[in-house]
């Protein structure tokens, strides 16, 4: 019985557990960039006390209805600069969203 | 004979002790081994960490170098749009009434290169008249910064 015991208890083995960790890169976002803007022109009419008269008159030979939205040569600047400011934001955003993408999601390198 | 007995199992526990003992420190010398290589594999990586953190800083650095000079330049732009209207105590309105021809084309000139300057804001690709313009005459004089890459102001 001892010997049966011995026998059997020598044979067993536990097998040492093997844990390993494998880091896994994280899946590049790749959003579609949008599309550019394609914008209309605008046209711009001055009109002063002097020519008013005429401007309209011109309107209403080329069919389009004598009507002006106007603005002060004051908020004319204002509309110019206002209109500045917000295309220098979208530059400054885009060029961030670009730096981000370049740090977190480099380029891997052709030769590799 | 008991005596005899008596040593022979003394030196016989003495053998079996100096061996497990050598055993012992056969077993703690290959621990040391181990650990050694561990160690060295660690300074190896860490090294490595180091490294690629100075990386990353620098990257970080440009990368904020790179925005407050973007950001200086378009300063400028909207600085010299400001000085187009107010250049030596310049009113637009007073031009506009004396010039009102003139003005009114000057001003949708403007307008469209002011538009243009939307578009490619929003990512539009720069056409190859406006990569090659150097010359004042050349440029989207709204917005040089960003539409004329090769324009050096003079």
């Amino acid at each position: 019985m001892l010997t049966l015991i011995t026998f059997l208890t020598s044979c067993s083995s536990v097998k040492k557990l093997s844990i390993f960790k494998e880091e896994v890169a994280r899946e590049k976002l790749n959003l579609n960039t949008p599309t550019p803007l394609e914008l209309e022109n605008l046209r711009w009419i001055i009109i002063t006390s002097e020519n008013a008269d005429e401007v309209f008159k011109k309107l209403e030979e080329q069919g389009i209805d004598p009507v002006l939205w106007g603005l002060t040569d004051k908020d004319f600047e204002l509309l110019a600069k206002n209109f500045a400011r917000i295309r220098n934001q979208l530059v400054v955003t885009n060029k961030l969203l670009d730096k981000y993408k370049e740090y977190y999601e480099p380029k891997e390198k052709k030769d590799e | 004979m008991g005596i005899r007995l008596f040593f022979i199992g003394i030196i016989l526990s003495a053998l079996l002790g100096a061996g497990a003992y050598v055993m012992k420190l056969q077993k703690d010398n290959a621990i040391l081994k181990g650990n050694a290589i561990k160690m060295e594999s660690a300074i190896a990586d860490q090294k490595n960490l180091i490294e690629s953190q100075k990386k990353d800083f620098q990257e970080i650095l440009d990368a904020n170098n790179k925005m407050n000079e973007l950001v200086n330049v378009l300063k400028k732009d909207l600085e010299d749009l400001d000085k187009r209207f107010n250049k030596k105590n310049r009113d637009v309105g007073k031009l506009a009434i004396a010039k009102t021809k003139s003005i009114e084309r000057i001003t949708n000139g403007a307008s469209a290169l002011a538009t243009r300057c939307i578009e490619i804001a929003s990512g539009s690709p720069l056409t190859e008249e406006e990569k090659n313009a150097t010359k004042k005459s050349e440029i989207n004089s709204e917005c040089p910064s960003i539409a004329n890459p090769n324009y050096v102001p003079y």
